[in-house]
């Protein structure tokens, strides 16, 4: 179906190639995951196959590509419309029209498909991805999971032989990933369509794919495969294949229930409860009783919590919890219309958001709304002087955020994390007691999440107050001393991380889901207790 | 069933026809009735709400301005409250007609803007696109494109403005701009590259035409001759200042040979159209009602007496007149309701079979 030979690729204006003599041959039918760091080129690979790469991003390119026989460099991307469909990251970009059918029918028109062939196609892709119900709708009013549903679905109309996606759930949650996966899935097993698919979370994916393609990027050569094969010599991969690996499991195991075949590890007995996490003094953020309503819908219907310093929290729960809305109580950008909110002992509604936010620091979900300086250490410099903080040279707080060598480049130029680790450091900058990020591990691959990882420990260390508003189960497990699950507007969960979820279905993390024990929340803690 | 939307067009056009050729506030009533009933049987509750709140403002507007007007206009004989003559602009009498007067005027806007809302109730702007001839297909899709990115610029402008808050910054000079401008100015260069780039791999790049450099030479030069032959019309015209009938021959050859420039021009553009809307019988009645009330409009203020124009200053009385053939045309613009609430609960395509055959 693709036969890649020799393909080398260098971006205009770059020294070093992206890909470099790539050669490989995919099946038709299959499902390929693309895995790899940032900026190891599984974009750029993608892009490859419908010509977009070198048509609309210049460059040059040697060897040769071939789709269904078709050779995209001489064609152009709109020639491969019919024969590679591709949907991208964001969904919130790939929209010309405003409602569901309008835009499912739009490419069609263009390509002047005849008004029956349309009608059918149109019943035809809203049962294969399930959106049926949707397509009076206006596309604004669709949630992530429900918007890429329909970007796929437009592609399919113009019946593509082999559908391409670029990282297409790295912006949704857990459960719109899961809709748009199970969609995936199913047109690969029912239809035998090809799929290519890039993804950082393989933990949500590998188990569909047939192969596995690892880009290390830097030069590297690639590493091609079943994903047992692969995922025993990529370095970073999901918690289930490192315990795998470190145990000796043959194959590795890429699903829980693969993984509970194998026998039991011979874990050390339980040596009693963990210690209880003291509470002492005056915390750091307490809500007592707290309701708030949008225009007479309840977002947050009684909440009571309270957190200390040197702690780090995680604010879990579905979109639409209230989570966002207790976020924004937090810095005063909204008011409790009953109960209150104390902010280091601070009440919110009596304090103006001025004085709030500087013992509260909030990273949004977007680094992209923060970022707007001509260098990183601008951005740093900005916070301070917005707090009215005397120059402080920036160097040790980059460096702890491994952004050393970056203080004068562009933020924008950046790759995902190290804007995200930038937005944090502009933050940071102003030096706030508590500090609160929402969904920070979006976009990120391993190693970057990694960093992540160990920048909040050393915020913790710090005896700063960390609250995290995640869908990353993982980062929680990692990180967290405490979990808080928020279901309309209301806690329905709140204790020690690994309490929480050993009792949780949904949010807890491979480790806990497979040994069913609230010690074991990583891979680390698994091996520090295997005799 | 729904209506085709040339016929919603034509309703717009008509009311909106008649609002602007009176200021009868017993007409402008009239048209307000119809108008509001077309809104509330037209849209689902959704799309009727945002633009309540537009009304609701339009409203608030209305009810400011007849103060002003009262404060200002001075004449009279009803006169209400007396301001020392010495206050500027403002002093002297303040009268019942100045206030009559002020929201007779603020009426005929609201019913404008309520005419407005139900159009938009009514008919999705993007079917609006659709009528847009295939000739002009870019323009179409640039409006289009327009109006699905606006939302998004003002989410993602809220969250900017929230980030930057919270990490302390402040309006101070217009240097502070900066951090609100250039994320918004980034990220929608950046989403409008990312738009472009899934446009082109769906196919859109390029014009989609696939005409001859002959035909479009010629097509071109259609238009040409038609543009100019339309400026000399135009030109001859003020230059008389009369309308003989040579002009007005040149006027409609002027016309068609543009008309024929879109048609060829549109036919090559070779796209298809899914669902076209058929155009049904209550399309012809609805249009024909629309253009029996602006034609009746059209006619009373030519024959004159009909009490278009309403001012109750003296000599004339406080209450407007009223020409019961040109009321009731006015409720002629209330057919779309009607043939709504008749519809609503039959089956959409068993009803036009047994009504008018078209």
């Amino acid at each position: 179906m693709i036969t890649l030979e020799h393909l080398t690729y260098t971006y205009p204006q770059a020294s070093q190639p992206v890909l470099n003599d790539l050669s490989l041959e995919i099946d038709d039918g299959d499902f390929v995951l693309v895995a790899g760091p940032s900026g190891s080129g599984k974009s750029t690979l993608l892009r490859c196959l419908n010509g977009l790469v070198p048509h609309f991003y210049g460059g040059h390119l040697t060897g040769s590509v071939r789709v269904a026989g078709v050779n995209p460099v001489a064609e152009s991307p709109r020639r491969m419309a019919g024969i590679v469909g591709m949907v991208f990251q964001d969904p919130e970009t790939q929209f010309v029209v405003d409602t569901v059918e309008s835009e499912l029918v739009f490419a069609m028109e263009n390509a002047n498909v005849p008004p029956a062939d349309m009608r059918r196609r149109v019943e035809e892709v809203l049962d294969q991805l399930n959106i049926t119900p949707l397509r009076q709708r206006r596309i604004s009013t669709l949630s992530g999971g429900e918007k890429q549903r329909v970007a796929i679905a437009a592609i399919l109309t113009l019946r593509p032989q082999v559908l391409v996606l670029d990282e297409p759930t790295s912006q949704l949650d857990p459960q719109a990933a899961e809709e748009v996966l199970i969609a995936l899935r199913q047109l690969n097993t029912d239809l035998g369509m090809t799929i290519i698919l890039s993804e950082h979370r393989l933990e949500r994916v590998v188990q569909f794919a047939d192969r596995l393609l690892y880009l290390p990027g830097q030069g590297g050569d690639l590493i091609d495969g079943t994903p047992q094969e692969v995922l025993r010599h990529m370095p970073a991969v999901p918690p289930l294949a490192d315990l795998g690996r470190q145990v000796g499991w043959r194959p590795l195991p890429l699903t829980i229930r693969e993984a509970r075949r194998y026998p039991p590890l011979p874990l050390k007995a339980d040596t009693g409860s963990p210690a209880q996490p003291e509470r002492a003094g005056e915390p750091a953020i307490r809500i007592e009783k707290l309701h708030y309503a949008y225009g007479g819908t309840p977002a947050l219907a009684g909440i009571d919590l309270q957190t200390w310093g040197g702690k780090v929290v995680a604010l879990m729960g579905r979109n639409g919890s209230g989570k966002s809305t207790l976020l924004k109580h937090l810095v005063g950008l909204l008011s409790p219309q009953s109960g209150r909110v104390l902010v280091m002992g601070q009440d919110t509604r009596k304090v103006d958001t001025e004085e709030l936010v500087k013992l509260v620091g909030y990273v949004p979900q977007n680094p992209n709304s923060l970022l707007f300086a001509d260098t990183v250490a601008d951005e740093l410099a900005f916070t301070r002087r917005a707090h009215s903080l005397p120059d402080h040279d920036p160097g040790e707080l980059l460096k702890a955020l491994h952004l050393g060598g970056l203080r004068e480049r562009y933020p924008r130029d950046l790759s995902v994390g190290e804007r995200q680790r930038v937005a944090l450091a502009a933050i940071l900058a102003a030096e706030p007691q508590i500090i609160l990020l929402d969904e920070p591990t979006r976009g990120l691959d391993y190693a970057q999440k990694g960093l992540l990882e160990e920048i909040l420990h050393a915020e913790k260390r710090a005896g700063h107050c960390v609250i995290v508003v995640t869908h990353d189960v993982e980062l929680a497990a990692a990180c967290a001393d405490r979990v808080v699950i928020l279901a309309d507007g209301q806690v329905i969960e709140d204790g020690p991380t690994g309490a929480v979820m050993a009792r949780s279905l949904v949010f807890s993390s491979q480790m806990v889901k497979l040994l069913r024990d609230e010690r074991y929340l990583t891979v680390p803690d698994v091996l520090r207790d295997l005799a | 069933m729904r209506l085709h939307p040339i016929s919603w067009v034509m309703w717009a056009l008509g009311a909106a026809t008649c609002a602007l050729l009176t200021r009868n506030p017993l007409y402008l009533v009239l048209i307000g009735l119809s108008a509001g009933l077309v809104m509330l049987t037209a849209g689902t509750r959704t799309q009727a709400r945002s633009w309540q709140q537009l009304l609701k403002l339009g409203a608030v507007v209305w009810l400011v301005t007849i103060p002003f007007n009262a404060l200002m206009l001075h004449a009279g004989k009803h006169v209400l409250l007396h301001l020392p003559q010495t206050w500027p602009l403002i002093g002297g009498n303040i009268t019942l007609e100045a206030v009559l007067f002020g929201a007779a005027a603020g009426l005929a806007l609201w019913v404008l803007l309520l005419i407005f809302s139900a159009f938009n109730i009514a008919l999705d702007s993007s079917e609006l696109i659709r009528l847009i001839p295939p000739a002009f297909y870019q323009v179409g899709l640039i409006t289009s494109i327009g109006l699905t990115y606006v939302p998004q610029m003002l989410k993602s402008s809220l969250e900017i403005r929230e980030a930057q808050r919270v990490r302390g910054h402040r309006f101070r000079s217009w240097r502070d701009t900066t951090p609100l401008v250039m994320p918004l100015v980034t990220s929608s260069l950046e989403r409008a590259m990312q738009l472009a780039e899934s446009m082109e791999a769906r196919g859109f790049g390029g014009s989609g035409q696939e005409q001859t450099t002959r035909q479009q030479l010629f097509n071109s030069l259609l238009a040409l001759c038609g543009m100019a032959l339309l400026v000399a019309v135009l030109g001859i015209q003020l230059w008389l200042r009369q309308y003989p009938w040579w002009l007005v021959g040149l006027f409609v050859l002027a016309l068609g040979l543009l008309g024929m420039a879109i048609l060829r021009q549109s036919r090559a553009a070779r796209r298809s159209r899914y669902r076209p809307r058929r155009w049904h019988s209550v399309d012809t009645l609805l249009t024909a009602g629309a253009l029996i009330a602006a034609a009746s409009m059209l006619a009373a203020r030519i024959v004159g007496g009909t009490h278009l124009q309403y001012y109750p200053f003296p000599p004339n009385g406080l209450l407007p007149g009223f020409t019961p053939w040109v009321g009731v045309a006015m409720l002629f613009l209330a057919l779309p309701a009607l043939v709504s609430l008749a519809l609503a609960p039959a089956p959409p395509s068993r009803r036009t079979e047994e009504g008018v055959p078209q």
